[in-house]
């Protein structure tokens, strides 16, 4: 019994085992590959009968038609072009509102859940019924909540404004940021603030002075988590939206033509960039993806 | 210690504003509950009176000036083919789904128990799926399931003559690259919450059963499976509602269609409003959908709730 591995699994050969092993690699890693692979070939090859599976003639001209509105502009005028007029310019600006909206709602996310959590975890407020009505939330399909979050918007003029997709965001990812910091703060023992307060902090600077540098870690976490999901949104950016404020989600799938439907290769380039941030970042804070995903119910 | 703490604040400084003589814990919880009051319980309302009407942005007229037509909405849904279609078709997606993900996740996780070398690699490639932005995933899957992609070029291999299917454009097969992309890209989650679950489960306690006389087998149905059973509960629950909504990969690939074979109750809904513009008729269809799906939920989050205390 000394040995590891007879404690641990059921015992699988070798060879099974790491065949498994790499078949899940591959299978798992074969679309990133594609979309790769698609956003260097040249649009003879983007469609090609049988399809090339690394492009034949790798070329650079998706990213430019994505980067250069001078690309993208002459791209335009080909065969394959006729681009919808909401994305024939560069996604710079895409990239920018994507960057404005996900940064904001995110900080707005981040502080109004961390005072949540801190009321809910230590003054119990509410009871448990006020931390659920967070959570309830996730639970409904948002776009029972888009419809007269339309009607709504225009009345209050916030239809196609950063602004208006800030708060959509933020509501939406409050859950995240309030359960899961909730959870940081429950390890770290009350007593602290405590002892802190008797030694003439207040309230307040029990708070920010003792707890907050705790937990500064599970903080930074959940902000990059909740960006992430900020990032990747697409059905509010997609309905809250008619044309001023494109995200780059929305960029992706604007790049449709009329005469040849999906542009693939640009697509894919759009695509792999876009994905690039939130893999980064999803890395940076894998030890806390469990615990994110699950509201801070399950901890690795 | 709430109540000291409020004298106490209230002594120290005399002329206060008034949101400042609230109870602290109350004004911690102040931003989020507006935000949340402004985004989620106001239109809450507004579906409430909405779905009461008839109202379509096209009449020109704003929608609290509608017209109601009461519960006629309600009455239409009921019998409403595309709606009741939509709905089963998404339970189907989610039991169909789920399932997959939990079996392909205990057989993975059953792989990364043990330490190797790579095995670090080996998860980080494993769970990229799950880090990539939902709507170029789809767009992945549409050039994968594309007539003359690599899926039908390897089945052609296969089968040994040319396969050019269009999967998409087929009423009865469109749901599957869906379900494969779905699949796809949130097995990883589950795979984590599985192998969290597993390793959480105290060594002792496999070694007690193994010493026992218990084989490598009975060990992990009888000592493990049981011990993870509430986390891959919560997984089951999590992936079951977030697959609930999918919106995202259904409008990249087909948009519900080709007709409305592969709507979900969010393409159904999406398509009513914003194709259709018959907002009074999705807002009751929103309203159902709405207090189905978060009686539901409280009622399964009981168990939930246990595991934090």
């Amino acid at each position: 019994m000394s040995n590891r591995n007879s404690t641990r699994a059921p015992r699988i050969p070798k060879v099974l085992h790491r065949v498994a092993v790499v078949a899940a690699m591959v299978i798992a890693f074969f679309p990133v590959f594609w979309l790769l692979s698609t956003s260097f070939k040249p649009y003879e090859e983007w469609a090609s009968s049988p399809p090339h599976w690394l492009p034949k003639k790798p070329t650079l001209q998706n990213y430019r038609i994505v980067f250069a509105p001078e690309a993208a502009r002459r791209f335009a005028a080909t065969q394959a072009g006729s681009l919808d007029y909401k994305v024939s310019g560069s996604a710079w600006a895409a990239f920018g509102t994507s960057a404005v909206v996900a940064t904001a709602a995110t900080l707005l996310s981040v502080v109004a859940g961390t005072l949540a959590a801190h009321s809910i975890s230590r003054f119990r407020i509410g009871g448990d019924s006020f931390a659920f009505q967070f959570l309830s939330v996730r639970m409904f399909p948002p776009i029972a909540v888009v419809v007269p979050m339309v009607v709504l918007f225009s009345m209050l003029r916030l239809t196609d404004t950063h602004l208006g997709l800030i708060l959509a965001y933020t509501a939406f990812t409050l859950p995240f940021s309030i359960w899961m910091i909730r959870s940081f703060i429950e390890e770290i023992p009350v007593d602290l603030e405590g002892v802190a307060q008797v030694h003439g902090m207040s309230q307040v600077e029990a708070f920010l002075k003792v707890t907050l540098p705790l937990i500064r870690g599970g903080v930074l976490a959940t902000a990059l988590f909740v960006f992430i999901l900020n990032w990747s949104e697409f059905l509010f950016a997609l309905t809250l939206t008619s044309g001023h404020v494109v995200t780059v989600t929305l960029q992706v799938a604007n790049y449709v033509s009329a005469s040849s439907g999906k542009l693939y290769g640009v697509q894919a380039a759009m695509g792999t960039i876009s994905t690039i941030p939130v893999i980064v970042f999803g890395f940076l804070i894998q030890s806390h993806l469990v615990r994110g995903l699950t509201f801070g119910a399950v901890k690795e | 210690m709430e109540r000291h703490d409020t004298v106490q604040l209230e002594t120290q400084c005399r002329p206060l504003p008034r949101i400042a003589r609230l109870p602290f814990s109350i004004v911690l919880v102040l931003p989020a509950q507006l935000i949340m009051l402004l985004v989620v319980v106001v239109p809450t309302l507004i579906v409430v009176w909405l779905s009461l009407t008839d109202w379509q942005p096209t009449d020109n007229i704003p929608w609290f000036k509608a017209e109601f037509s009461w519960f006629w909405n309600f009455y239409d849904l009921l019998p409403d083919e595309r709606f009741v279609g939509a709905v089963l078709r998404t339970l189907f997606v989610v039991a169909l789904c789920v399932s997959t993900e939990l079996v392909l996740a205990v057989a993975l996780a059953l792989l990364f128990l043990d330490e190797w070398p790579w095995r670090k690699v080996a998860v980080s490639v494993i769970i990229l799926p799950m880090m990539v932005v939902p709507v170029d995933a789809a767009n992945a899957f549409f050039m994968l399931f594309n007539d003359h992609g690599p899926i039908n070029q390897l089945l052609s291999l296969v089968l040994d003559r040319p396969v050019e299917y269009a999967w998409l454009a087929d009423p009865h097969w469109a749901l599957l690259p869906i379900i494969f992309a779905e699949v796809w890209q949130w097995t990883p989650l589950m795979f984590l919450l599985v192998l969290t679950a597993f390793l959480n489960v105290p060594r002792n306690q496999w070694r007690a059963a193994l010493g026992l006389g218990a084989t490598p087998a009975q060990a992990f149905f009888r000592v493990v499976l049981p011990l993870s059973l509430p986390v891959m509960l919560v997984a089951v629950l999590i992936r079951a509602i977030e697959t609930f909504k999918i919106f995202d990969v259904i409008y990249i690939l087909t948009r519900g269609g080709p007709g409305a074979t592969t709507e979900s109750i969010s393409m159904y809904m999406y398509n009513g409003a914003f194709v259709y513009f018959r907002m009074g008729y999705v807002a009751a269809a929103a309203l159902l959908v709405l207090f189905v799906v978060v009686s539901v939920c409280l009622a399964l989050f009981k168990p939930l709730q246990k595991h934090y205390e």
